[in-house]
């Protein structure tokens, strides 16, 4: 039963890694795609649309830390993993659930916001600032996910 | 995601270029310029050095096409134009001479192809909307040789597939777009027909119909002449605009492009879609109408007032 459990805990981090990636890069391409649009009528925008593109990428960076922490603890890196039972393995398979899901989906959200925020840039550059804070709210939920990832990590004992 | 951030990239360009579209204060000092010249640098200040900010239509429709090539929603912003074109094309070749001068673009149409395919009556090679109408328009054309006619015919079929397609798309913002340019098109047809007692014929022909005004019931009240056509219209909720009629044709034409300006306008708060794609291409056309209207207003010697009245909705 210990390989079952190192091994969910390994499908854990790569879930986390995996889903707040894909939302992430979907995100960021969506901004970019509108980025594009508005720098091909003003390149002198590029600067305020290049920070609102930037903003669904930080998913993709929390997953990817979690992913790391939770390798880490397992002792996959020092390449003589932990003896996991199967519960131990679900435990840390649930504590990559957090920011796997909620990084997935409010990367494409805040991609979807961001975008939106493109356009208020676009025609009025001087309100940017608003269209980061309205896409920046989305990250609070991101954050509240990583944050609750790490705590489930650091917590389960082994 | 797909279709709900769809052209992502467009919208985005086209706000950015909203920002070259005129605003009430340029109007304002359009209206104010006392030469050409000014009237122009007036313009070149608002577009900057920009020439791609639809300085002509056809410009700003080659950029938002360029933008959204495969949109053919969009598409259905020019059937009016298409069919102006088919109508060129085939007076032209009745009467034997040039359809270029009076061909309109932007349009979906290859013009140079559009002729030698009338020729050959060669139907199948136009887009699908057109076919069938380029057909029976050629038909009726030579059958009775009655241009009027024959204008009405192909004008009737720009709002029947307008309304069409728009059903087809299922998509609101072409609904709305396709219904009220088939009213305002059907009201003013039927006042023309009422004060010339044009025949119950003649009427079902030239009349489309629309999900608001029925064909039928118009047909029979522009028959009764144009009180009882103010009448039949005073039961629907476009009685009080219509009735601008008896005072100003230009009163209610400009009632029926703002109609449409504030269906594009609801579309400047999407960020995904060819809904603001569309918008801009209609503000763009909006601020040409406008620019005409100064310009000729100003050469007739026409007051502030008269021009600031007959001003379009504008979009920003």
């Amino acid at each position: 039963m210990t390989n079952i459990g190192i091994a969910l805990a390994v499908i854990g981090a790569a879930c986390a890694a995996l889903f707040a990636g894909i939302g992430s890069a979907k995100g960021v391409g969506l901004v970019g795609e509108a980025a594009a649009g508005v720098v091909s009528v003003d390149p002198s925008k590029f600067s305020k649309v290049l920070v609102l593109q930037l903003l669904p990428g930080t998913q993709g960076l929390y997953g990817l830390l979690i992913s790391i922490l939770m390798l880490s603890r397992i002792g996959i890196f020092g390449g003589n993993p932990a003896e996991l039972t199967l519960s131990q393995g679900i435990m840390f398979l649930a504590a990559a659930l957090p920011i796997a899901i909620v990084g997935l989906f409010s990367g494409i959200a805040q991609g979807r916001a961001a975008a939106a925020g493109v356009g208020i840039t676009a025609k009025k550059p001087e309100h940017n600032g608003k269209a980061i804070i309205m896409a920046a709210m989305v990250e609070t939920y991101a954050i509240l996910a990583f944050l609750i990832s790490i705590l489930l990590i650091y917590n389960i004992a082994i | 995601m797909g279709s709900t951030t769809s052209y992502a990239s467009a919208v985005a360009a086209v706000k950015a270029m909203e920002s070259a579209l005129l605003n009430y204060s340029d109007m304002e000092q359009l209206i104010s310029a006392a030469t050409d010249t000014e009237f122009n640098a007036i313009i070149s200040a608002r577009r900057g050095s920009d020439a791609s900010a639809g300085s002509e239509l056809a410009d700003a429709w080659e950029v938002v096409h360029g933008y959204a090539p495969d949109c053919r929603e969009l598409e259905m912003l020019l059937y009016k134009y298409d069919f102006h074109n088919l109508k060129a094309a085939l007076k032209a070749m009745i009467a034997d001479c040039e359809p270029e001068p009076y061909y309109i673009r932007p349009t979906n149409l290859d013009l140079g192809e559009l002729s030698p395919i009338l020729k050959a009556k060669d139907y199948d090679l136009l887009p699908l909307y057109l076919r069938e109408t380029a057909e029976k328009a050629y038909q009726l054309l030579t059958d009775t040789l009655d241009g009027q006619l024959a204008d009405s015919f192909i004008d009737t079929a720009t709002l029947t597939v307008l309304q069409d397609s728009a059903e087809k798309s299922g998509n609101e913002f072409l609904k709305n777009y396709a219904r009220i340019t088939a009213v305002c098109a059907d009201i003013k047809t039927a006042y023309r027909c009422a004060r010339m007692n044009k025949p119950r014929s003649f009427l079902e022909i030239a009349i489309a119909g629309s999900a608001d005004l029925d064909k039928e019931a118009l047909i029979r009240a522009a028959l009764t002449g144009t009180d009882g056509l103010f009448n039949f219209l005073d039961t629907t909720i476009y009685g009080e605009k219509a009735r601008l009629l008896e005072s100003s044709t230009a009163a209610f034409e400009k009632w029926c492009d703002d109609e449409v300006m504030e269906i594009a306008r609801s579309a400047r708060l999407q960020a995904f879609g060819f809904e603001p794609l569309a918008a801009y291409y209609i503000a763009a056309r909006a601020e040409q109408k406008n620019l005409r209207i100064i310009r000729v207003c100003k050469e007739c010697g026409a007051d502030r007032e008269t021009i600031t009245e007959r001003l379009r909705l504008l979009y920003v």
